[in-house]
């Protein structure tokens, strides 16, 4: 008797089993994710976007289409809006966005009409460094050099709120180096150029944008943020030399998002299984040779950040205290 | 480098890559016709197919299909008064207007040949360009650049009528494209400046739905007028034997073309002036041609030198861009950023490198723009006339296909309703413009320009205090900015001089 | 008709360059001082047009750009106008209401019928043309995102 019943819960279990799976691969199977990329075509967010749209397909049950979705505005603020409010929960939605949107949450810019912290957080495919970088003919080899100089070292950004600007800020105001931000150039390839007419001394960025102009010897870093990558470890970081606790709390408060460098989030109440297996997607394209081997070629560097750190890291930055953001704003506004 | 120059040939030349070209130029043909497909974003989507090929190969692909958009683009502007590309607007004035006299087919011809022209002249720079390139990029900095904006904004006088009626309404349209070319967050203090609110306006208002809608839907709105086809009455026998004589045109102002195309390549040089600019200044340049009040009163009605100018410069810029991009890793414009991951794609970087051990790579692709030019140019002339005879057609038949056109031609730019109601918008301060009989082209150069001239002021100022108002380039700009304003007053006068000694 | 289009633009720019004068106001001198340069005088030189509309001579100042057909009767010229400018605004309509994909044929084939007067044959035809290369090339080969217009989202289909 007993193993009549047995046999029948084994019968049972293996009727049902399958649909667990196939109920993934249905809910795939012939249709199309859409990922909304908050940028236009053709920068970096986008870039990485469609990398991984060629590459997710084989990794998700049902094999779907992924197609890249572009709606720039507002730095991303329109996406994001829309994906967390107006985009379906059904699974078939990924947004990506400006990774500062944390601290645009935070210092309450208008316009913010989503929670980044009720988002179905994927993950992230890359973690930005930003290092500053000075031009090589100067006679400073090494951070401490440039502290101790006497002479004004102009800085080029391209405006407030990108890293071109906000990471030689908080250097200024925070750690006393004496630098000059002259801010208005309209892309960084404008500032490499004015670094070249030595009309300025050097500017800050990402790594992989300015590698190519490290690697000809043109400019030289000297400082990092906290995310670090290959070739840039050994560089002394921005919130080490914070001579305050307060001024290392502004210092991180600016870094964190670069850790999740490149969000992927889905709609708030999208279904656990969906976002379950959205992950696990995520981590297998990201590690999937032929992705490893195409980024390679288009000097991009993905590695892949879980979901539930992403959020741990966006929930921190958003338990700041009232004062550290107070005076955080007062030096960063949001922007790129 | 003779011989790289030979090597760059024969590698252009090779079957692989020169298919590769072709395919290139049939993308980029549709590309810069059709009004919402942005060559830039065009080459962006593109990236991806060039994973697999050789690096000489993808870049005959990616500028076969590059060089081609500027031309095609002037195609659209000439038929339909509407832009296909942002750079092909100021051939709108007297292009369009030539095709609605009938003459549709000299305009395209002009407009073709004069963008071979411009096409071989960029690419003739780049090649030249090679030794002196670098100092000559260097030494314009932040002052000269504003200076540059600055003459073009001097071009606003030549743009605007004779006589002070003229100038103040020139000025005033100008000034409002000056004022609203500040919209958007600014890159000094970081506020948001007139964007009522909206997250749509941060990043400015964007130029692409503004150009659309200041000069198709006006032309648009008096072809519903006219209840007729797009020539009018001409009768349809004169339409077809046009593309010669604008051929003839263009060697007919051989100089102005050759100038033209100098303007748009020193324009595509200088990285930061944006690419909407050199059409501008060269129209300009074109209407400063005229020598007399008579002849001026041309331009905008259907004057040949309209078309050549614009149609020179929007091809030589290109090749002009090309400069920066391959000398320096310096985009020199949208479109060269995405070639630029291109070139990292191929392992190339650039950089001197590229004007030494890479040469022949460099060379191949000056032969790719010259080439690829040369092929669409001829193609187009095979069903030139064909192409002319859409004016013929009922104007009832072509208004909704150019109205779709248009919509979605706004809309692609941001994919945004915002984009287009800000063209419907515009649409009817131009209708307003033309009927009160402001001139549009000065609204138009002081948008583009109105940030170039802001941000470098602000950096010039940062950097250099006062001393860069004494640097020499800026003294000479500056001398040619007062040249360019006075230039219609010195002619105006001039003329009225002549009739009194004729009196 | 040209001078009232000339005052209405100048009386427009006078409020808009006040208006952004104003705000301009508040904002920190860096960000303030190009809309305030730009801002001051483009007002006295819209308010210069507008006394010179007003007061002046009625004589068209000779531009070089197109000028409108002036051949028909002005009553015709405004009630085709007219018309344009509602298609237009409907053909927007349209797009906010029932999507882009679904406006596209229904305006080509109700332009074609009613403004153009186009057969059945010719319009439907030519509906369907546009409508196929719309749809082939923004919506699948470029897969532009069109939201749903109004209705659609009101009556529960997507």
């Amino acid at each position: 008797m007993r193993s009549t019943l047995a046999l029948i819960a084994v019968f049972t279990l293996m009727a049902i089993a399958p649909r667990v799976g196939e109920a993934q691969s249905s809910r795939y199977e012939g249709k199309t994710v859409t990922i909304v990329v908050g940028y236009k075509t053709g920068g970096g967010y986008d870039a990485t976007a469609r990398l991984l749209a060629r590459h997710l397909p084989k990794h998700i049950p049902g094999k779907p289409t992924v197609i890249v979705q572009n709606m720039p505005g507002a730095n991303s603020l329109i996406a994001a809006n829309h994906v967390y409010a107006v985009a379906k929960p059904d699974g078939l939605t990924i947004g990506t966005f400006n990774r500062n949107l944390p601290i645009a949450q935070l210092i309450k810019v208008e316009g913010v009409k989503f929670d980044m912290t009720k988002f179905a957080w994927v993950g992230s495919a890359a973690s930005e460094s930003t290092v500053l970088a000075i031009r090589a003919d100067l006679p400073y080899q090494s951070f401490d050099e440039l502290r101790k100089a006497g002479k004004t070292v102009v800085i080029g950004a391209t405006g407030p709120g990108a890293n071109t600007y906000d990471f030689p800020l908080l250097i200024k105001e925070l750690l006393g180096v004496n630098l000059k931000i002259v801010s208005g150039y309209s892309s960084s390839a404008d500032i490499m150029l004015a670094i070249e007419r030595k009309e300025v001394d050097g500017r800050a960025g990402s790594y992989t944008s300015l590698r190519p102009f490290i690697d000809r010897d043109l400019v030289r870093p000297v400082i990092r943020a906290r995310a670090t990558e290959a070739g840039i470890e050994q560089l002394p970081v921005d919130e080490d030399l914070a001579p305050t606790p307060r001024a290392k709390a502004i210092m991180a408060l600016r870094s964190v998002p670069e850790v999740i460098g490149r969000p992927y989030v889905m709609p708030p109440g999208t279904p656990d299984d969906a976002v379950k297996m959205m992950r696990e997607a995520f981590r297998n394209a990201i590690k999937d040779p032929e992705l490893v081997a195409e980024a390679k070629k288009a000097k991009m560097a993905l590695e892949f950040v879980s979901g539930d750190e992403a959020l741990k890291v966006v929930k921190e930055l958003l338990a700041q205290p009232k004062d550290v953001v107070d005076e955080f704003s007062k030096y960063i506004k949001f922007g790129e | 480098m003779i011989d790289a120059l030979f090597e760059g040939l024969l590698l252009v030349l090779q079957w692989k890559a020169f298919a590769f070209m072709l395919l290139g130029i049939g993308l980029g043909f549709w590309v810069g016709l059709l009004p919402g497909l942005g060559g830039a974003t065009t080459l962006a989507l593109m990236l991806p197919f060039i994973y697999a090929m050789q690096p000489v190969e993808a870049f005959a692909f990616l500028l076969g299909m590059h060089s081609v958009v500027a031309t095609t683009g002037d195609i659209t502007s000439v038929l339909f008064g509407v832009p296909g590309e942002a750079t092909a607007a100021a051939t709108i004035l007297d292009g369009h207007a030539m095709a609605k006299k009938g003459e549709a087919g000299r305009a395209l011809g002009a407009a073709l040949t004069s963008s071979l022209i411009g096409a071989l002249v960029g690419a003739f720079a780049l090649a030249l360009a090679i030794p002196v390139v670098r100092p000559l990029v260097l030494t314009f900095g932040s002052p000269e650049l504003f200076m540059v904006a600055i003459v073009g904004l001097a071009f606003i006088a030549s743009l605007s009528a004779h006589g002070a009626r003229g100038m103040l309404r020139g000025f005033l349209a100008g000034g409002l494209g000056l004022f609203f070319a500040t919209v958007g967050q600014d890159p000094q203090a970081g506020i948001a400046r007139y964007t009522l609110g909206t997250l749509y306006l941060w990043g400015g208002l964007e130029l692409v739905p503004m150009l659309i809608g200041i000069f198709a839907i006006p032309e648009i709105i008096d072809l519903v007028v006219r209840g007729t086809s797009i020539a009018g009455d001409v009768p349809p026998g004169r339409l077809n034997k046009g593309a010669l004589e604008g051929v003839k045109d263009t060697f007919r102002h051989f100089w102005l073309t050759i100038r033209c195309s100098l303007i748009g390549t020193f324009i595509g040089i200088m990285p930061g002036l944006g690419g909407s600019v050199a059409q501008w200044m060269a129209y300009g340049h074109a209407t400063q041609s005229a020598r007399n009040a008579e002849e001026r009163k041309q331009f905008g009605a259907g004057d040949v030198r309209g078309v050549l100018g614009p149609g020179a410069a929007n091809n030589s810029k290109e090749g002009g861009a090309l400069i920066p991009t391959v000398a320096f890793g310096v985009p020199g414009s949208s479109a060269m950023a995405i070639l630029l991951g291109g070139f990292f794609l191929m392992g190339l970087v650039p950089g001197p490198d590229m004007l030494t051990k890479h040469l022949a790579v460099t060379f191949s692709m000056v032969w790719t723009i010259v080439l690829a030019n040369v092929i669409t140019v001829v193609a187009c002339f095979l069903f030139l006339n064909q192409l002319a005879r859409l004016t013929a057609v009922r104007g009832h038949l072509l208004i909704p296909v150019i109205l779709v056109l248009v919509f979605i031609g706004s809309y692609t730019a941001n994919n945004h309703y915002g984009d287009v109601l800000v063209m419907l918008l515009f649409g009817g301060i131009g209708y307003l413009m033309v009927v009160g009989g402001w001139p549009r082209a000065p609204f138009v150069l002081g948008l583009v320009l109105g940030k170039i001239a802001e941000n470098y002021l602000y950096i010039s100022v940062a950097r250099y205090e006062a001393a860069w108002l004494y640097r020499p380039v800026v003294l000479v700009l500056l001398g040619l900015a007062l040249v360019v304003i006075c230039y219609p007053l010195i002619q105006a006068r001039r003329a009225g001089a002549k009739k009194d000694a004729h009196a | 008709m040209h001078s009232k289009a000339s005052l209405g633009l100048g009386v427009g720019i006078m409020i808009l360059s006040a208006w952004g004068v104003i705000s301009a106001l508040a904002w920190p001198w860096k960000a303030a001082l190009f809309p305030l340069v730009i801002g001051i005088p483009i007002f006295c030189l819209a308010a210069t047009e507008v006394l010179w509309v007003l007061f002046g001579s009625t004589v068209r100042g000779e531009t070089m750009d197109f000028q409108l057909s002036t051949h028909l009767p002005e009553q015709v010229t405004l009630r085709r106008t007219a018309l344009a400018v509602g298609w237009m605004l409907g053909f927007f309509g349209a797009i906010v209401l029932v999507s882009f994909p679904v406006a596209v044929p229904l305006f080509v084939f109700l332009y074609l019928k009613l403004q153009g007067r186009e057969g059945w044959g010719l319009s439907l035809i030519f509906t369907v043309a546009v409508w196929a290369l719309f749809y082939g090339l923004f919506d699948r080969l470029l897969h532009l995102p069109f939201p749903d217009g109004w209705i659609q989202t009101w009556a529960g289909l997507t």
